[in-house]
């Protein structure tokens, strides 16, 4: 199993961050700083390096510091051999250029599971209480970092239902009889690209459930048993036999309204996954601490998925997660970390944490008004 | 600074040309102005040409010189076997293989609501319309395998399958000399899914 590491950093202009430099340990890295000091930055960039985005669907001009019209985040990434990452943004032609070894790479499926990245951030929390689509970009995440034949039907079944609303528009305004041929095709496409995402989602989520499993009893270590049910084409999770005739037949039955509201209507854009704890709907019922655990438990699995999955060890970002943990959940989610390999930890103040159990390997970094030193 | 309008003139119609920026438009503009006026005038002579020496094929919609083009006159073609493209740019792109010795329908583009395309805006009824003075054994739609293309596959088959005629689409899969071990999963991914029994 190949090693994934990211050896340094370097920004520039790139928010509070002039100018930064940055090595990294293979093993645990804690950035500490108060809030607002360019903690949460560093991760950012780490994210932009792994996938050309933005990791809180921010724009990226919103990354530039304050007064300059370009940023710069630069990083070596060591597999079997090293890859220096360069990520450069100009705000004056609004465009973002991604090279790898200098050279420059444009489609973002090229780019995206090549380093595969897994972030825990707070926002996190809507993928648990949040809406569907939430729910399916955190799924969609994975499995396009996971395959890149499926990233590549998901911009494709996306592109389908443009055109397929835009169809439904024409058709609504010009009322004619005879396009209906018309949106039999779009209708066929739309079914060819969906039920390769359903049949690729459900595949995905018979694997990933017993991950979850074991992420959960890792932080829980209580017998509360987790599970993760895919509902699809209004099947609320229960068994569909014929997928295709169900899409069909839905397609059929939504048929008038979809045209009255001009909206897709049927297919796995409207899909969900249900979180249940000892069968119990965790969305409806769940406690706080619940969905804290779910959330973290949910990542730690896509970690260990991806990292078996794509035989490389991804690169771990958690931001700010032990601060409203109680200390004997954290302690456990600090032994965790250490099966990781590399990761970055966002703290405000270690004196809080003593239970993180830092030793040599580890790099302490502590960010203060964009300027940062090693402890 | 201004400049002189003609020069302007010529750097605007340039730049309206696809893939042409400001600063190419204007560097091919001065370019043309350093050039000898019998050169300038077989150029300007080429472009008027394209418009007023060409047409469209009555038949299949290529590009032609005279009512028909040379593959519909030709008698050496299989008048049974069509070939149905995008644009005429893809006959010149499947000609070049020498492969393809049958007929071609040209649809002049693919089905694209977004871009106001429907079947309507392409040449599809005068395909359907060829089918009652020709007689086609194959029809190979050679068309893009993208959304938009795919979709078009589908209209076009559908509709052409009550005609009774054997209906294929061409392979989708990887390059010749192409190593597999180099080609995109998703080349490979379609490539096993349109695997061919030997």
């Amino acid at each position: 199993m190949d090693r994934m590491n990211l050896l340094n950093l370097h920004l520039k202009n790139f928010r509070r961050h002039k100018e930064t430099n940055l090595t990294f340990s293979n093993k645990l890295n804690f950035i500490v700083g108060a809030n607002g000091a360019g903690k949460t930055t560093i991760l950012e960039s780490i994210y932009y390096l792994c996938t050309n985005k933005n990791f809180n669907t921010r724009t990226d001009n919103e990354a530039i510091s304050f007064g300059e019209d370009n940023f710069e985040v630069e990083g070596t990434i060591k597999e079997l051999t090293e890859s220096k990452i360069r990520v450069y943004y100009s705000l004056t032609e609004n465009k973002k250029f991604y090279f790898r070894n200098k050279k420059k790479i444009s489609r973002s499926v090229d780019i995206i599971g090549s380093f595969p990245i897994v972030t825990l951030t707070p926002t996190d929390l809507s993928i648990t209480k949040g809406f569907p689509s939430d729910r399916r970009k955190f799924i969609d995440s994975i499995l396009s970092q996971a395959s890149k034949t499926y990233l590549i039907n998901l911009l494709d079944y996306n592109r389908t239902l443009k055109q397929r609303s835009s169809l439904l528009f024409l058709l609504k305004e010009n009322n004619s009889e005879k396009s209906n041929d018309e949106l039999e095709a779009w209708n066929e496409k739309l079914i060819q690209g969906g039920l390769y995402l359903i049949e690729k989602r459900q595949r995905f989520i018979n694997d990933f459930k017993t991950f979850v499993e074991d992420s959960y009893i890792e932080i829980m270590e209580s017998k509360e048993t987790p599970e993760v049910i895919y509902s699809f084409l209004e099947s609320d999770g229960k068994k569909t036999n014929n997928i295709e005739k169900k899409f069909r037949d839905l397609l059929k039955i939504k048929e008038d309204e979809e045209k009255r509201r001009i909206a897709n209507l049927v297919g796995p854009h409207k899909d969900d996954f249900i979180f249940l704890i000892d069968n119990v709907d965790l969305k409806k019922y769940g406690s706080q601490g619940q969905h804290k655990t779910f959330q973290i438990a949910l990542r730690f699995a896509e970690f260990f998925y991806l990292k078996q999955l794509t035989g490389k060890t991804p690169i771990f970002l958690l931001d700010d997660v032990f601060g409203k943990l109680d200390s004997k959940r954290a302690q456990k989610i600090s032994n965790y970390l250490r099966k990781v390999g590399q990761a970055f930890i966002t703290v405000t103040d270690l004196a809080d944490f003593s239970f993180l159990d830092i030793n040599n390997e580890d790099t302490i970094i502590k960010v203060n008004e964009g300027v940062v030193e090693y402890a | 600074m201004k400049i002189a309008e003609p020069l302007q003139i010529a750097i605007d119609e340039f730049s309206k040309l696809p893939s042409i920026g400001k600063k190419t438009a204007q560097r091919l503009a001065i370019h043309i102005l350093k050039k000898g006026k019998d050169e300038v005038d077989s150029f300007v002579n080429a472009v008027k040409d394209l418009k007023t020496k060409l047409r469209f094929c009555s038949r299949c919609f290529n590009l032609s010189v005279g009512e028909l083009c040379e593959i519909c006159k030709s008698g050496k073609r299989d008048h049974t076997l069509i070939c149905v493209v995008e644009e005429a740019s893809d006959v010149i792109a499947i000609e070049k293989t020498n492969e393809f010795h049958g007929v071609y329908h040209v649809l002049g583009g693919v089905l694209s609501p977004l871009s106001g395309i429907g079947p309507d805006d392409l040449k599809i009824k005068e395909l359907i319309k060829r089918f009652e003075n020709e007689e086609f054994k194959e029809i190979i739609l050679a068309i893009n395998p993208d959304t938009e293309g795919e979709t078009t596959i589908l209209y076009l088959s559908k509709l052409l399958k009550p005609l009774g005629v054997k209906i294929s689409r061409i392979a989708r899969g990887l390059p010749v000399g192409g190593d597999l071990e180099f080609a995109d999963e998703a080349t490979i991914g379609r490539a096993v899914i349109g695997r061919i029994e030997i």
